[in-house]
């Protein structure tokens, strides 16, 4: 097979990133309208489940080598400060201590994750390696630091007060603003405020690092191996071959886990430095300080339309509270691509505060400001009189607004009527009530991306007893890939995912796989891995025609059989591969890039119906209708878990989850789980799950990505939903039964 | 101190210091990873285990005060747990499957309990149980279907 190299974009969260890659030529046929695509379309339980049910996954924390060391960090408690007394020597004298690196210290190209300026309460001043964690505790409380505190920022109007900001401003203007809003025949003014909201992925961030002659290996619970592996090999001025980065399984990470972190870093580090391997796994309440969150925001809207409720032009602002790093998500981006509207100015400003860095947390900005903008367009449906879903119909947008490209597929329109007719939309005005209890159903839209692409590689290969392999340069944080990857080689090999061993999380196996974010992993793998197994069967079933005397186009390969498609012969796949001794058939895949001058996008919509009790204000999801158009569905029940799991962090955000900063301190007073409150089995409503299903038509196997895409519109439309149901707009998240019992004004 | 513990029916004599959790030594003496410690301070559920039948947090549980009891983890087998891992698979019980064996030890503490367990007393009974992957669903449906199949 010939490779070549192509150049290819990719929009990764937003932003577009311009690669060459090496792709071989993909010959696999496409499927066939109304053919059989079995088992790629039917649901399949997870291939790890007796690994996971029995406790025999290992995760990166159950990592345990001979000799290993435990690392803890010593941790700033205030908001901002310097270090002006720290004892390293004390440290060192500690029994059971191998190893302590304090401020400024870490790999000789890398900057240092310790610093002896904490510009945030949970920032890492110094590490301690011990025999065991008892002994590195002790080791940490020897350093006994002395502070100088100082000043802190710790809200997002003190920051912008301030004029300090993370990354300049910026300013996206679109045809004339200014003009058509003061020609629009109708406005609306309209603001919104979201939370800090915390990843808490149950397995912390971690790493072990095994720093050895030959070559470092790290487990690291990460959603990107490779870059994982480039941020250590450039760290340490190694080759990237000389670092193996292992995630075999993963503890979610909803985007707060790309690349290998100061988990990383420092565990190598302190590894080269001990010659024993060491392992660093951040506590409950050092994850909620130090390792990410989803940005708080305050966005305004001005939209202008014309009386019958077309958008003539929007202005809109949003302050972005990014803590001490991270980069500004695209907040505006709802405002900016959902709907048709020729006149936009998009501000902006990503203030600094004295609070850890901000990570991406699943369709960051994106569900924040679709959050806001989802429920000022509902605001303007209000004031011109039109229903919800009307307004969204009236200003859909067959091609992308910014750049006017075609979209390879878009089943909004399609995702509307389903929805409105599984929730009921056009009883919603019989529900409300006047009794105690109101309720309320509210629509919003989703817009992401998820085209994946290149590169992407996969490996399949079959022996002697035609149990396949299909190994593949990802990493499974829980989203079930790895099973719809086994799924998509049965469908070629006609053996049944059950029976299909997926290895995944090692770098040292294979090229580059996807990282787990930004809805592309299964997007760009699926071809790969299709195409791969293809020319297994392709091997299999010459070698069956020169067996069975019958020309391959008329073998099939189905049940583990290979059968003629004329039904004379049925043969177990293993006549043919048990000729094969020790040696194996073997494919190879890779991802070829997506169509030029179109844009890959999922759209969506969902419908929320909440009951409030306006004597408690307690605010309860009751039904949440979720209709996405992802392209073509590997693995329904996969594909439902994702949803699930997408429509209950919404949830959480929309009703409970809040990092709460201390005004007097600027310390986070609820880093841990009894006060962060995140939805329990209690809060799980009815879900009404389906897909449009309809494979994208220019992308190879028609797959699109769906990790974000049911976190976005769920916020908005319980917004939207407790606006109908009490007549009254709440414009701060989370809605808490102290807000609703305020907006009521009770 | 020396403490003598059943795990999963198999005898295990250990010297723990005083201040060591239940949790810790599982994973860390016996390398029974399968027990998950994602806060370690009792308030998630993941470290769950069965202490003389009944569910508690390993995770707050000191290990010396467990002499001579009798611990179940996610590693055992029994014929529930059993029904309980093919229940999980078969609803989608899981997706990272980081609280997945806290979520068995619960699930097997109240079908120990309450064999035919209603909606609401499985929603009680595992709302100590975090998943931020929110597979609950899948959850309360595989308690009720293993207790059905029980």
């Amino acid at each position: 097979m010939t490779a070549k190299l192509v150049k290819t974009e990719a929009v990764v969260e937003g932003r577009t990133e311009v690669r060459w890659t090496l792709v071989e030529e993909d010959d696999t046929p496409e499927f066939e309208d109304g053919a059989p695509t079995r088992p790629v379309g039917e649901p399949t339980p997870r291939i790890s489940a007796r690994a996971r049910t029995t406790g025999s996954a290992r995760y990166t924390v159950d990592v345990a080598l001979p000799g290993l060391l435990e690392a803890v960090v010593l941790r700033s408690p205030h908001a901002n400060a310097r270090v002006t007394s720290l004892d390293l020597d004390a440290a060192r004298a500690v029994p059971g201590v191998r190893c302590v690196l304090g401020p400024g210290e870490g790999p000789e190209h890398a900057g240092s994750p310790l610093t002896d300026a904490p510009a945030f309460a949970g920032a890492a001043i110094a590490v301690v390696a011990a025999d065991t964690p008892d002994a590195a505790e002790a080791g940490v409380a020897a350093l006994a630091p002395e502070y100088e505190v100082l000043g802190f920022v710790s809200t997002i109007d003190d920051g912008f007060e301030k004029q300090d900001f993370l990354e300049e401003p910026t300013e996206h203007v679109r045809g004339d603003p200014d003009a058509a809003l003061s020609a629009a025949e109708v406005t609306v003014e309209a603001s919104y405020a979201v939370p800090a909201q915390l990843h808490n992925s149950l397995e912390p961030h971690a790493a072990v690092a095994d720093w050895r002659e030959d070559g470092l290996t790290v487990w690291s619970s990460t959603q990107a191996i490779f870059d994982a592996r480039s941020t250590i090999a450039d760290a340490f001025g190694l080759e990237p071959d000389q670092v193996r980065i292992i995630c075999e399984f993963m503890g979610g990470g909803f985007g707060s886990k790309f690349g290998v972190g100061p988990q990383g870093l420092l565990a190598a580090e302190l590894s080269r430095r001990a010659r024993r391997p060491v392992r660093l796994v951040n506590s409950r309440r050092e994850e909620n300080l130090a390792a990410g969150f989803r940005t708080p925001a305050k966005m305004d809207y001005t939209i202008g339309a014309s009386r019958d409720g077309r958008l003539e032009a929007v202005e809109a602002t949003a302050m972005i509270g990014m803590g001490t790093g991270g980069w500004p998500f695209p907040v505006l981006e709802p405002v900016k691509s959902v709907y048709a509207c020729p006149n936009l100015r998009l501000m902006t400003a990503p203030v600094r505060m004295n609070l850890g860095p901000s990570a991406a947390f699943r369709a960051p900005g994106v569900m924040e400001g679709t959050f806001g903008f989802e429920q000022a367009l509902d605001e303007l449906a209000e004031k011109v009189g039109i229903d919800p879903i009307e307004i969204r119909r009236l200003n859909h947008t067959e091609n992308d607004p910014e750049s006017g490209k075609p979209y390879t597929s878009k089943g909004l329109l399609k995702a509307y009527e389903r929805a409105a007719e599984l929730a009921g939309w056009e009883g919603r005005d019989g529900l409300r009530g006047d009794g105690r209890v109101r309720r309320g159903m509210g629509v919003a839209s989703q817009y992401w991306w998820g085209a994946g692409g290149p590169p992407a590689y996969a490996e399949v290969r079959i022996g002697k007893s035609a149990r396949p392999t299909v190994t593949v340069g990802l990493q499974d944080l829980g989203t079930g890939t790895m099973t719809a990857c086994a799924v998509i080689a049965s469908e070629r090999l006609g053996i049944p995912a059950g029976e299909i061993t997926v290895h995944a999380g090692d770098t040292s196996r294979i090229g580059h796989g996807p990282a787990s974010g930004g809805s592309m992993t299964l997007a760009s793998i699926a071809p790969a891995v299709r195409m791969a197994a293809h020319s297994v069967r392709t091997d299999i079933l010459g070698l069956a025609a020169d067996m069975f005397e019958i020309a391959a186009s008329d073998l099939t390969l189905e049940d583990g059989e290979i059968r003629s498609v004329d039904g004379t012969l049925r043969e177990p796949v293993t006549e043919v591969t048990g000729k094969l001794g020790n040696a194996w058939i073997s494919g190879s895949g890779s991802r070829g890039p997506n169509p030029d001058g179109m844009n890959v996008n999922t759209f969506g919509c969902q419908i929320a119906q909440i009951a409030v009790d306006t004597g408690t204000g307690a605010v309860t999801v009751e039904r949440v209708v979720a209709v996405h158009d992802i392209g073509r569905v590997v693995n329904p029940m996969g594909a439902r878990s994702q949803v699930m799991g997408g429509v209950l962090q919404a949830i959480g955000f929309a009703l409970m989850e809040e990092r709460v900063v201390d005004p007097t301190t600027g310390t986070v007073v609820n880093a841990g789980l009894e006060d962060y409150k995140v939805p329990t089995i209690a809060d799980v409503p009815e879900v009404v799950c389906e897909f449009v299903g309809d494979p994208d038509p220019h992308l190879r196997m028609g797959v699109k990505g769906l990790g974000e895409p049911p976190i976005i519109p769920t916020a908005a439309a319980i917004g939207n939903a407790l606006a109908h149901a009490l007549g009254v707009r709440l414009r701060e998240a989370p809605y808490t039964p102290r807000r609703v019992l305020e907006a009521l004004g009770a | 101190m020396q403490v003598r513990l059943t795990i999963n029916g198999q005898p295990h004599e250990l010297d723990v210091a005083p201040h060591r959790s239940l949790a810790d030594v599982l994973r860390t003496d016996l390398a029974m990873t399968g027990t998950k410690v994602a806060c370690a301070e009792g308030t998630c559920g993941s470290c769950t285990v069965l202490l003389d039948g009944r569910a508690v947090l390993s995770c707050l549980t000191f290990a010396s005060a467990c002499d001579s009891s009798k611990v179940a983890t996610v590693e055992g087998s029994t014929p529930l747990l059993e029904r309980l891992r093919d229940a999980f698979t078969a609803h989608d019980g899981f997706q990272c499957g980081f609280c997945t064996p806290g979520q068995l030890m619960s699930a097997v503490a109240l079908l120990q309990r309450t064999p035919r367990p209603s909606r609401a007393e499985i929603r009680t009974a595992m709302a100590g149980n975090l998943c931020r992957c929110g597979a609950y669903e899948g959850i309360e449906q595989a308690v009720a279907a293993a207790a059905e199949a029980g």
